[in-house]
């Protein structure tokens, strides 16, 4: 499948190199979760050293692969480039893609033998590959449960257009061969049985659900989760979904799902039915841009009311809002419009309003808000030698941040079976 | 509908209606390509360098290299070039063309023999011809002709000075300048032989001989013809601070024309050249970059500058830096400082990198505010932190006898 984005040529990246500024203690780097060294791997793009540049990013990186593709630069490193304070900050993201592309995966490797301890990881997703990874590198053996397909949220959930299969799989087999994690196909619902086998367990589920729409009409045929569309098409089932489909949300995963729609049938409309306006959307600038080069449409100012229809969805009632004052995460905050409401004709309504933890699993941990569970400082949970990162901690973010929580994870369990196990 | 600024000038008794000439290089080997020079602008012309009848050239292609990075691919140029393949007889019914169709440029014809005659006759056939002005080559860096093959005429002050004597001899009020190489123990020497000879100038200088690369990936030299190379002649940008010496050192010393050359390319460069002494600006890589239109802004550029100078004429630059020119041990000695602009600062660090690293460590690095600051103890205000800032925030403040004067960058393509 043709990507939307093109990697950079060897000239515009030697040429995009020449920019940076090679700031001193960049804060490009800082403000990357996983610590990627920046001005360094640029430098040897600017030398023409691809191998020491995809070196440095491997080391620093388990998800070199999928990061170069879908992290949301104008989040982390590119938000504070320096040279944005001359001109344009650095296509730091895409100079990273340039050298992963340009390169094959460094299998110079030295590994210890894996006499340290043993971890069970639960979740083969960007945490619990990260955490995996990490752990084999200080000498452990790890045993990964995951009841899906490994890869997480990226493999199982990315449109191939913007995170092809050959990349994803060239990543995930080379995290899971070269580091030797063990693993199994299994939905692991308990970590008490775990706890006893191993030296410490790493909780790293995300969020397997998704909130449910509590409006009329949100049980009739035709309403469907975006996460549970989204994996469907991704594993190339057609995602039985009509020729008038609304989504409501305004995240990253509602421009997703809609733009996977029009991926699979380009007659289709699909509209994105959101409360605020556009500049409220909390999806990232890049996924918007996609979306709307697909033709994806929107429907801002809409509050959904009820979905209309029988026993088949046949609309969604909306008040219309309009915008007040800025909150305080600086976004503008709504009111409706009394008498306003109207209906739009839809034959399927995507529910993609946000996803959680499934509550009832893990009955040993504490959860806290929105049941997500609950770690201290040091990623431990209630248990001890139990730690838990990712989504299912934080709630839905970033595979890079999801890796910053499986190399943290990782160090914390090494520290705690130097300092004799739990 | 603009007015223009009079940019013209005698030079050597020759009218030049702006200071840029092209010089005997590529650009003036063809006379149609010569005449569109004209046509575009500049001033004049030397024809590319010309040798008596029967003179084999031979020339060996590809001939051109070039060194740069990616964004500047061409700081340097080089060349394996020769001498025109073109003899005396075709070039001296160029230049009686050349001034057929502009009577009011400077038509100038380059040559090189090994011989007195050879020196010689080319002199009298091109004098015939209506030639404004000789220029000899002695500082082809591929192999010059003659006694000693490989050598540069211009590296030995006894026969550039017998050399130049002949074509002076030849020439009688036709003018002469003698293109020099800047590879050599003392430039002063050799323009004094020059001065001895009694030639009317020099033309300072020729490109600089150079290799100018290896391929890391074949170990194949640049150029690479079948996978050998040899040294060429570098010219261009990288070479402009080396022209600027040899110029500088030859006016401070010898009271003898200049016509500039070699790594100007645009009319701030050439500006620097005159202000160390050359009459004039020959131009080559410029116009082999980008073409003959970079006379465009070559003259409204230098007539913008003299405008804002208060200048009335190119000639009154010549030679305007020269007095403060100076050898190391004469300077005075400021208390000189660092001196940043914490404001413009965008904080990337380089310069506290490069003064940790590189100079006094004298610079301190504000980590959470991203500023540095300037330890005066320490800081001799070498200017090394100057150099390295991206955005011209730093300058050296240097404090003397109760005054105060700066060095900054504050120049024309340095804001």
């Amino acid at each position: 499948m043709e990507e939307f984005e093109k990697t950079l040529s060897r000239q515009q990246a030697a040429i995009e190199a020449e920019r940076c500024l090679y700031c001193y203690d960049a804060p490009c780097q800082a403000k990357c979760p996983a610590h990627v060294p920046v001005p360094e791997f640029i430098q040897s793009i600017r030398s023409g050293n691809l191998h020491g540049a995809r070196t440095l990013l491997q080391t620093a990186h388990p998800f070199i692969e999928t990061c170069g593709r879908i992290c949301p630069e104008e989040a982390f490193c590119q938000s504070v480039c320096t040279r944005s304070k001359i001109d344009a900050p650095l296509r730091i993201r895409e100079l990273h893609r340039f050298v992963t592309d340009s390169t094959d995966p460094t299998d110079r490797m030295e590994l210890p033998v894996a006499t340290v301890g043993r971890v069970a990881i639960i979740g083969a997703g960007p945490a619990g590959l990260s955490c995996a990874r990490e752990l084999r590198i200080r000498g452990f053996s790890c045993d990964v449960f995951e009841a899906r397909r490994v890869g997480g949220v990226p493999s199982q959930e990315v449109s191939t257009h913007r995170y092809p299969r050959e990349v994803e799989e060239r990543e995930v087999c080379f995290l899971t061969s070269v580091f030797a994690a063990h693993v199994h196909t299994e939905y692991v619902t308990d970590v008490k049985p775990l706890v006893a086998d191993y030296d410490a367990v790493f909780v790293a589920t995300g969020l397997p659900s998704e909130s449910d729409m509590n409006i009329d009409g949100a049980q009739l045929v035709g309403v469907h989760h975006a996460r549970e569309l989204l994996r469907r098409m991704k594993s190339g089932v057609t995602s039985g979904a009509g020729n008038r489909v609304g989504i409501i949300g305004g995240g990253n995963v509602a421009i997703e799902v809609a733009s996977m729609l029009r991926e699979e049938d380009p007659t289709r409309d699909a509209t994105v039915v959101y409360r605020r306006g556009i500049k409220e959307l909390k999806a990232f600038k890049k996924e918007i841009e996609e979306a709307t080069a697909l033709g994806v449409t929107y429907q801002f100012l809409a509050i959904p009311d009820k979905i209309v229809g029988n026993h088949h969805v046949e609309g969604l009632q909306v008040t219309q809002a309009h915008l007040c004052e800025e909150d305080e995460s600086g976004r503008c905050r709504f009111e409706p419009l009394p008498g306003s409401s109207f209906t739009i004709p839809l034959d399927t309504v995507v529910v993609a309003i946000g996803q959680r933890v499934d509550e009832d699993v893990f009955p040993g941990l504490a959860h806290g808000n929105l049941g997500l569970i609950s770690v201290g400082e040091n990623m431990e949970t209630s248990m001890p030698g139990v730690y838990a990162g990712g989504d299912a901690v934080h709630g839905a973010q970033t595979v890079v941040e999801a890796v910053r929580d499986g190399k943290k994870a990782a160090e914390q369990i090494a520290a705690l079976v130097a300092g004799g196990g739990k | 509908m603009y007015r223009e600024h009079d940019l013209s000038y005698d030079f050597l008794g020759i009218h030049l209606e702006n200071p840029f000439i092209l010089s005997a290089a590529p650009p003036t080997d063809e006379l149609d390509i010569a005449i569109d020079g004209l046509k575009a602008g500049w001033a004049g012309v030397v024809l590319k360098t010309t040798s008596v009848e029967g003179n084999p050239v031979n020339l060996k292609y590809p001939m051109m290299s070039s060194f740069g990075t990616a964004a500047h691919k061409l700081w340097g140029l080089g060349n394996i070039d020769l001498i025109s393949q073109y003899h005396i007889n075709e070039i001296c019914e160029r230049v009686k063309t050349l001034k057929g169709m502009f009577p009011t440029k400077m038509v100038a014809a380059s040559i090189m023999g090994s011989k007195k005659e050879d020196w010689q006759s080319p002199v009298w056939q091109l004098k015939k011809a209506g030639v404004d002005l000789i220029e000899c080559s002695f500082s082809c860096p591929q192999g010059s002709m003659g006694e000693a093959p490989g050598r540069m005429l211009a590296q030995s002050i006894e026969a550039t000075e017998k050399v130049a004597r002949w074509v002076k001899e030849a020439a009688e009020d036709t003018p002469v300048l003698i293109k020099i190489t800047p590879q050599v123990t003392d430039i002063v020497e050799i323009a004094r032989a020059l001065k001895r000879a009694g030639v009317d100038g020099v033309t300072a200088s020729n490109s600089v001989p150079a290799l100018i690369g290896v391929n890391v990936e074949t170990l194949e030299p640049l150029p690479s013809l079948f996978g050998e190379g040899a040294y060429s002649g570098m010219t261009g940008m990288a070479i402009k601070p080396l022209t600027l010496r040899t110029i500088a050192e030859i006016a401070r010393n010898v009271d003898i024309t200049i016509s500039g050359n070699g790594g100007a390319y645009s009319w701030s460069d050439a500006v620097e050249l005159m202000a160390v002494g050359a009459s004039n600006v020959q131009f080559c890589t410029l116009p082999m970059h980008h073409g003959f239109g970079t006379i465009r802004d070559l003259k409204s550029g230098l007539a913008d500058y003299l405008d804002r100078k208060g200048y009335a004429s190119p000639l009154d630059i010549v030679g305007k830096a020269l007095g403060s020119i100076k050898g190391q041990e004469e300077l005075v000695a400021p208390c000189s400082h660092s001196d940043i602009d914490v404001d413009k600062c965008i904080g990337c660090g380089n310069c506290f990198r490069a003064c940790n690293d590189g100079a006094h460590r004298a610079i301190l690095w504000d980590a959470e505010k991203r500023k540095p600051s300037v330890d005066s103890d320490k800081c001799p205000g070498c200017g090394q932190c100057m150099q390295v800032c991206p955005v011209n925030a730093i300058r050296m403040k240097e404090e003397l006898d109760g005054k105060v004067h700066y060095f900054e960058f504050g120049g024309t393509r340095q804001d």
